[in-house]
């Protein structure tokens, strides 16, 4: 019996060293990757570039491009859809193997992990096609520049959140004056109500729809930028003040004139734009990604009534009327463990992917750039040519999401979802408050 | 004695790769999330020890609360809707005609389909502007009744359950009518010697002949309940406001929207600890009825 005993206890042992066996080798192929850096390189490199849109697949060019220009290289290329790609990415940064280059967004997310020292600076790359650094469009380094005089990533698109999309047919054949004031506003709501339009078409069912493309515009008009940048610092403002309050008053007003269709929290975004383009909302508050979906999925016969302008402006607000919000979008990143020939390479890689050509090629693909570009007008959508043109000139304030910590905006988020269901709009500046202070006091 | 003590050897053996396979997939994990909910941690970076604050917290945050009360309405909501039903329809089905298997058939269907198909099916269905939900109450004329079913705090979590039963009947449903074709004839007849039959008959023979699998399948319902996630996720991301945030969309939602991944564990150990109560509490409870 005690051999029987012996012989299950080896058994055990072997499968133990055998697992570790396992483990070892991984790493070691791993390890070989470096060092035998003379012939093959191994680069890797993850983004969220994987629909079949236009601009995922001028991207996807690029990189391919980048591949067959450089034999040398062993390129791993990783498209992910955006829905999963921030959870793919930080579970490779729990086991602490980052690919070497990867697409970060703007904000948190990329402090983030710069916080957790993951994030190397591409400083050098910049520096060295200084012609394509100064292109750039003022504020587009803002949120890479995590010490002075180091940028961590190059963005690759620009976010515009909160342009007011109008349907010209309907305004004209009901009589409306397209919103410049508050006031207005509540007149166009009123006006389509009457006459069996939903005013304004809203998909949050994905709740950050409602925080992005309109409370953080109209928030900003009523408080003023400074403000807000204070709030996020938790630095001699509270999202508790009174004009936080009144800006999420001006939300509510919205929600209790019946501003957004019913159910506006049960569909999803995409189905909000195909409700207004097929005509049955007059306006729509959206950010540029519309105008890359509208492109893919609507004609240009429903496009040409479709027109672009900023939110009206709020009487006595702090805040500069005719403004965005927005910022610089995404771009890619390096990651702090390459080093060495491996580096060289990738911080080439980024430079393919996010030089002025590339720059060029994804503004014609129907999708904002922060970057100073010509486009081609024949290459893109009337609809996007206007919303380009109309970016240009306003002034970008801050997307709320950006600043705040993921779980404040995570708060915001569910709030606007509690207001539009009949909720206290001092509750959930409360819970705001709350939120941002505890991530802002480590 | 050699002999069971060789096949006992050989048993162990034989279980060994399965146990290894279980202990290092399924047993250590469940202790290393509940080890992780005692830290505060993003998900990299470093984690900080912080006791048993994740749990305080959650015990504090009304939303827990909110799921924990929405994921018993969806194991009431299963226990008295799945059950019932699956077990009427195998008893009306029993017989192996054409029709009862193709009602069968029909029943079950659900079940292969991708719980996201299933969700957006239903999401169209309850569509607040063009879905056929409203669209029916309206031809019947009960306008009144019409709302966003999905985005109605009060009735979001019935309108939920709702394919999540219909999706899930088909199972039990199976499991019924084999439990039915376990009883022998012999039982049968005799009943039917003693002149028992009819509603007589089904409390008192059939009904306790299959009681076992009964609470076999409720134990199944509880804990697929509370493992409840996929149809919330593609019907309403646990929205809005989270009114209808279940334990495991909670958990979900802490871990890779907010990234405390240490409170997520903390709330994914707890969602253990509430099914092996239920469970226990159902053990418990139909223990004694069967005599």
């Amino acid at each position: 019996m005690r051999s029987k005993r012996k012989i299950g206890l080896v058994l055990l042992m072997m499968t133990l060293v055998l697992a570790a066996c396992g483990g070892g080798q991984s790493k070691e192929q791993a390890g070989g990757g470096k060092e035998g850096s003379q012939e093959k390189v191994k680069l890797t490199i993850w983004h969220n570039f994987a629909g079949d849109d236009l601009r995922a697949k001028s991207v996807r060019s690029f990189i391919d491009q980048f591949a067959q220009d450089h034999p040398e290289v062993t390129l791993d290329a990783q498209a992910i859809p955006p829905d999963g790609y921030r959870q793919r990415l930080s579970t490779v940064a729990a086991a602490n193997e980052m690919p070497d280059v990867f697409f970060v967004y703007a904000g948190s997310h990329s402090a983030e992990l710069h916080q957790a020292k993951l994030l190397q600076p591409i400083t050098e790359v910049l520096d060295a096609h200084s012609d394509w650094k100064d292109k750039f469009l003022p504020g587009a380094f803002d949120p890479y520049q995590f010490e002075e005089g180091q940028i961590y990533s190059a963005p690759v698109g620009m976010s515009a959140t909160s342009i007011l999309y109008y349907n010209k047919a309907l305004f004209d054949k009901h009589n409306v004056k397209v919103p410049t004031t508050w006031e207005e506003m509540m007149t166009a709501v009123k006006t389509f109500n009457d006459n069996g339009i939903t005013p304004i078409a809203l998909g949050n069912k994905a709740p950050w729809v409602a925080q992005s493309t309109i409370i953080g515009s109209i928030a900003d008009r009523v408080t003023g930028t400074e403000w807000f940048k204070k709030a996020a610092a938790q630095d001699g403002a509270k999202f508790t003040d009174p004009e936080f309050i009144e800006a999420l008053g001006y939300f509510k007003e919205l929600v209790d004139n019946k501003a957004f269709q019913e159910g506006a929290n049960s569909i999803d975004n995409t189905q909000a734009e195909q409700y207004f383009i097929q005509g049955n909302a007059a306006m729509m508050i959206s950010g540029a990604w519309t105008l890359t979906n509208l492109a893919a999925s609507s004609s240009e016969e429903q496009m040409k009534d479709i027109e672009v302008t900023t939110l009206p402006s709020i009487p006595g607000g702090k805040g500069e009327a005719g403004t965005i919000s927005g910022g610089a979008g995404g771009g890619l990143a390096l990651s702090s463990r390459t080093e060495g020939k491996a580096k060289e390479l990738a911080l080439e890689l980024i430079y393919a992917v996010s030089g002025p050509e590339a720059q060029k090629a994804i503004a014609e693909s129907n999708s904002m750039v922060m970057y100073d570009t010509d486009i081609d007008e024949s290459k893109v959508t009337s609809l996007y040519y206007k919303a380009f043109n109309l970016v240009k000139t306003t002034g970008i304030t801050p997307v709320y999401d950006a600043y705040l910590s993921a779980e404040a905006a995570d708060v915001i988020n569910n709030g606007l979802q509690e207001i539009m269901m009949g909720g206290s709009i001092e509750g959930v500046a409360q819970k705001l408050q709350d939120a941002q202070a505890r991530s802002a006091t480590p | 004695m050699p002999t069971a003590v060789r096949s006992k050897g050989f048993i162990a053996i034989a279980l060994l790769p399965a146990l290894l396979l279980f202990l290092v997939f399924v047993i250590i994990p469940v202790f290393w999330s509940a080890y992780y909910g005692f830290f505060s941690w993003k998900g990299f970076g470093d984690a900080k020890f912080i006791g048993f604050d994740n749990y305080i917290e959650m015990f504090k945050d009304p939303i827990f609360w909110r799921a924990l009360r929405n994921n018993l309405i969806l194991v009431g909501s299963s226990i008295i809707g799945q059950i019932p039903i699956a077990l009427i329809i195998a008893i009306v089905l029993f017989k192996n005609s054409f029709f009862s298997r193709f009602i069968r058939s029909a029943v079950f269907m659900p079940m292969v389909l991708s719980t996201v198909v299933v969700g957006l099916i239903w999401g169209y269905i309850y569509h607040p502007q063009f879905g056929i939900a409203n669209y029916v109450l309206e031809m019947l004329g009960l306008e009144s009744w019409t709302r966003p079913w999905l985005s109605d705090p009060k009735v979001n979590m019935l309108a939920i359950s709702i394919p999540i039963n219909w999706a899930n009947v088909g199972p039990y449903l199976v499991i019924f009518i084999a439990a039915l074709q376990n009883i022998s004839p012999e039982i049968h007849d005799a009943a039917q010697i003693d002149g028992s039959t009819g509603w007589n008959k089904l409390t008192q023979i059939t009904l306790p002949m299959v009681w076992n699998t009964v609470v076999v399948t409720i134990v199944l319902c509880i804990s697929g309940s509370l493992k409840a996630f996929d149809h919330v996720i593609v019907m309403t991301g646990g929205g809005p406001a989270q009114s209808t945030e279940l334990l495991a969309t909670y958990m979900y939602n802490s871990t890779f929207s907010v990234y405390r991944y240490g409170y997520g564990s903390a709330v994914s150990t707890m969602i253990m600890i509430v099914s092996a109560i239920l469970i226990a509490l159902n053990y418990f409870a139909t223990r004694r009825k069967p005599s």
